[in-house]
């Protein structure tokens, strides 16, 4: 088995890498004053995955929210379900789904090695029949109408429908009450055999536990895995967004807007330092700090849910400028401005230099919990980096980096707005 | 982690100080309680006012940009319900002097910088700035409107003002829309003279330096102003009458149902932590009842559980359900309550709790956020109860305690927000 240890000087913090005999990837991170332990063990299996290779090497399609369902049902087992095991020893134990990949995981003070083997033992315990599979299809049934309530997620999701063509970020993680009548127990298990093997997972562990503690378990629990990781499909989308606008009428009493630059990408992923500038350009131009923001707050035209992110991931990114305003094309219209003018004249020198703080600031401070600590790993992991990648590029950054990172993102001809209006509010 | 400090620095401020190497970043905490009346509006838009500008910096970007300079430190404002006290909370975390870019020191003058937020306003004439009032009163309007879009903050929210229309409980935290729109800048000055002589104020720092310096700071900010701190009083009714039911219909996919039960507690310390024991085993974690009952066995909704309110001795249950299952859902969790008081469940439920709860707490001291709440909703208490000493008293709670609990519980209201959504197509 090899180690590696991979270490940050300044900000005092190191973790172990293990290439585990099993193909699983195991990081551990270990806080001697700490109390409690977080593992995470992931798989890189998310929404965007809409597609499994089959035994002659084509590809086949499976229904949306497929991951999210599979994520679910691992849970349960033919004897004890998981959250029974897990009440045994006092661990909260949870799981995910997101865009890009599926997580399982529990934090615990006491108990963490018979947690632990909790964790990796239904994972790969798979037990799907046809009762079961129909049980869950009522529960998440409410769990995607409890979103489709939820203006925020609305708005969100409706502008990825809008920039992205055929990209599959731009369908519902949990899928629809249509596309999850279509699983069946065999698809499950279909699925589980091409994306559950480990060398496509990671395990992360950060806090109390020790190095010597998760191997144990590991050695005792992992069968080594056949396969390989699973391989995504690079689509590239066209450059214009699918669709201006959409508009959707909810009850609620305060319209939102989501609005996007589609980025023109000729690789999937994006580097730590293209994320790192687009941070620092998204700070300046819309950020707490920035003129634009105290314009738009005593215009009246936005409130303090207002705020700009980058959204990215194996194929997709996007620069999103989202909040809630009485007058959202309005708001649109002073946002694109500022931003071709920062296009024009650039940032400043002060603008870079405060932004870049704070973005050093907010990194350092994700060392603190170890929740933040173990998705993060996860994180780095999956995508071929170290946790302490990002923070190093934040530190040499400079402005040459960021303007040259400005020429290429934020195309005005890119863009497309979403919009949630109340039920009784005009159609713009 | 060493035991914190506790010091009166005037008459109803404490602070609280745990000092620890554990983190990147040091976190001062303000909150801030008076009672739940009087000109609520005026003292709810105060932390948002303050987190906008001070003399230092006299607007929202000037601060915003000393934030990012102070490597992105965070401001937090907000307005919360204990029992019935108006809670007023101001906190600021930066990162650790060690950790600072060019060896300067962040700490200090972060404490600096949020202590100049309460005590050292932006003020023009002798108030507050009249185009700052009418910012943060549109803002502070659409934050209430904004929080009432989330259907289930609604539905919970709707449950307890008709539950306790009659009490100070029932009262918005923000005030009413009317008495927002209705504040003006001396209004809001007069409410914040309030607040600095008779609130109960509770300071907590975490950080790796001594509380020493936050100390003088808050000695000398108080030294000039005379206290005379406001005495605050929940009133606790212990048994429900006649059951209060409402309903209101909205065009949702997803019905929301919200039981509002009384808990037959005379204060905050009455059948504790039984009843906290008994309010997990019946909607806590992901083995209680409601969970393994209502949710998984009979595939009811994707939430459903119950959380208590100590200091108020009411208990609410909420579950997304579809709209025509409500009846079928009522029944179901209020025969998960008749099982809790028919002594129904057995020792490993009980065990399970009390081990998770435990745990849970056991993790509190790993992250200052969480440190500064444990120690901050202690205000009234005078103490600073360790997380040991609260797991201790959990693991000392007795089982036959736990159906004497229950038994206590009574239903006092109902509220449904039904959808009128598309049908489903199962």
């Amino acid at each position: 088995m090899t180690e590696t240890i991979l270490q940050d000087e300044a900000l005092g913090e190191s973790y172990q890498v293990f290439d585990h005999p099993s193909g699983l990837r195991i990081l551990v991170l270990h806080k001697p004053n700490y109390k409690s332990s977080y593992a995470l063990f992931a798989t890189k299996y998310g929404s965007i995955d809409t597609k499994i290779q089959q035994s002659d090497g084509t590809f086949r399609t499976i229904p949306e929210g497929t991951a999210h369902f599979l994520e679910h049902k691992l849970f349960e087992s033919e004897d004890l379900d998981a959250f029974a095991r897990f009440a045994a020893t006092g661990a909260s134990a949870n799981a995910f789904t997101s865009f890009d990949m599926t997580g399982y995981l529990f934090s615990c003070a006491d108990r963490f090695s018979e947690n632990l083997e909790i964790l990796l033992d239904f994972v790969q315990s798979p037990y799907f029949t046809p009762e079961t599979v129909r049980k869950e299809q009522g529960i998440i049934g409410q769990e995607i109408r409890m979103y489709k309530d939820s203006a925020d997620w609305q708005v969100a999701f409706n502008l990825l429908r809008a920039l992205y063509h055929r990209h599959p970020v731009r369908i519902d993680i949990a899928g629809t009450e249509q596309t999850i009548a279509e699983i069946s127990a065999d698809l499950l298990y279909d699925c589980y055999r091409n994306f559950y093997n480990l060398n496509n997972m990671v395990l992360a562990v950060a806090g109390k536990a020790t190095a010597q503690e998760v191997l144990a378990v590991a050695d005792k629990v992992l069968k080594p895995a056949a396969g390989k990781a699973a391989v995504r499909e690079f689509i590239p989308e066209p450059k214009a967004p699918f669709q201006k606008k959409i508009v959707e009428h909810m009850p609620v009493q305060v319209p939102s807007f989501a609005f996007g630059y589609k980025e023109t990408i000729d690789t999937p992923e994006r580097t730590d330092k293209e994320v790192a500038c687009t941070d620092i350009i998204l700070q300046s131009i819309a950020g707490r700090s920035a003129p634009l923001y105290k314009q738009l707050l005593d215009e009246g035209l936005i409130n303090n849910g207002f705020g700009a992110q980058f959204f990215y991931g194996f194929g997709y990114a996007d620069c999103e400028f989202s909040g809630e305003s009485r007058d959202p094309e309005g708001t649109v219209a002073r946002i694109r401005e500022a931003v071709r003018e920062t296009k024009k004249n650039g940032i400043s020198a002060e603008s870079f230099e405060r932004a870049r703080r704070r973005l050093y600031g907010r990194l350092v401070m994700e060392f603190n919990e170890v929740e933040d600590l173990a998705s993060n790993l996860v994180d780095a992991h999956l995508h071929g980096g170290t946790l302490f990648d990002r923070i190093q590029v934040v530190r040499s950054l400079t402005i040459e980096d960021v303007h040259a990172r400005l020429a290429h993102i934020l195309d005005d001809e890119c863009t497309a707005l979403s919009i949630i209006l109340p039920m009784d509010g005009k159609d713009l | 982690m060493a035991a914190p400090l506790l010091k009166t620095v005037a008459d109803g401020v404490q602070l609280c100080a745990v000092q620890t190497e554990q983190f990147k970043t040091c976190k001062l905490s303000l909150s801030m309680a008076l009672p739940l009346s009087g000109d609520i509006a005026a003292r709810a838009i105060l932390p948002y006012l303050m987190r906008r500008a001070c003399r230092k910096y006299p607007d929202f970007t000037s601060l915003n940009g000393r934030l990012d300079t102070l490597y992105g430190a965070v401001l937090g404002a907000s307005v919360t319900k204990k029992g019935e006290a108006q809670m007023l909370h101001l906190s600021l975390s930066a990162v650790d002097d060690r950790f600072s870019l060019n060896g300067e020191s962040v700490a200090e003058e972060a404490a600096e910088l949020l202590l100049d937020l309460l005590f050292d306003p932006k003020l023009r004439d002798g108030t507050f700035c009249p185009e700052d009032v009418e910012t943060e009163k549109r803002l502070l309007l659409e934050r209430m409107r904004s929080e009432d879009d989330d259907k289930r903050v609604y539905a919970r929210r709707r449950c307890e003002e008709v539950m306790c229309a009659d009490e100070a409980f029932g009262r918005n935290r923000y005030g009413t829309a009317e008495q927002i729109e209705s504040l003006t800048p001396q209004r809001i000055f007069a409410a914040w003279r309030e607040v600095l002589e008779t609130a109960t104020i509770r300071a907590v720092l975490v950080s790796s330096g001594t509380a020493d310096a936050v100390e003088k700071k808050l000695s000398a900010r108080f030294g000039g102003i005379v206290r005379k701190p406001a005495p605050i009083h929940t009133q606790f009714i212990e048994k429900a009458g006649a059951l209060k039911t409402e309903r209101e219909t909205q065009p949702l996919q997803q019905g929301t149902l919200v039981l509002g039960f009384r808990c037959g507690m005379q204060d905050k310390r009455d059948m504790d932590p039984a009843m906290t024991v008994m309010c997990d085993m019946f909607g806590g974690g992901t083995y209680s009842k409601l969970f393994t009952v209502v949710r998984e066995q009979m595939s009811l909704c994707y939430y459903c559980g119950a959380r208590l309110n100590r200091d108020k001795g009411v208990l609410f249950v909420a579950a997304g359900i579809e709209t025509q299952n409500e009846e079928k859902a009522r029944e179901a969790i209020l025969a998960q309550l008749r099982d809790m008081q028919a002594g129904r469940f057995d020792r490993e439920l009980f065990e399970t709790s009390r081990r998770s709860l435990c745990d849970t707490i056991r993790s509190y001291t790993d992250s200052p956020d969480v440190l500064c709440s444990w120690y901050g909703i202690q205000i009234f208490d005078g103490a600073a109860k360790s997380t040991a000493v609260r797991i201790e008293e959990i693991q000392n709670t007795k089982f036959e305690d736990i159906q004497r609990a229950a038994q206590c519980i009574t239903l006092d209201t109902v509220f449904m927000l039904a959808g009128m959504g598309e049908e489903s197509d199962d």
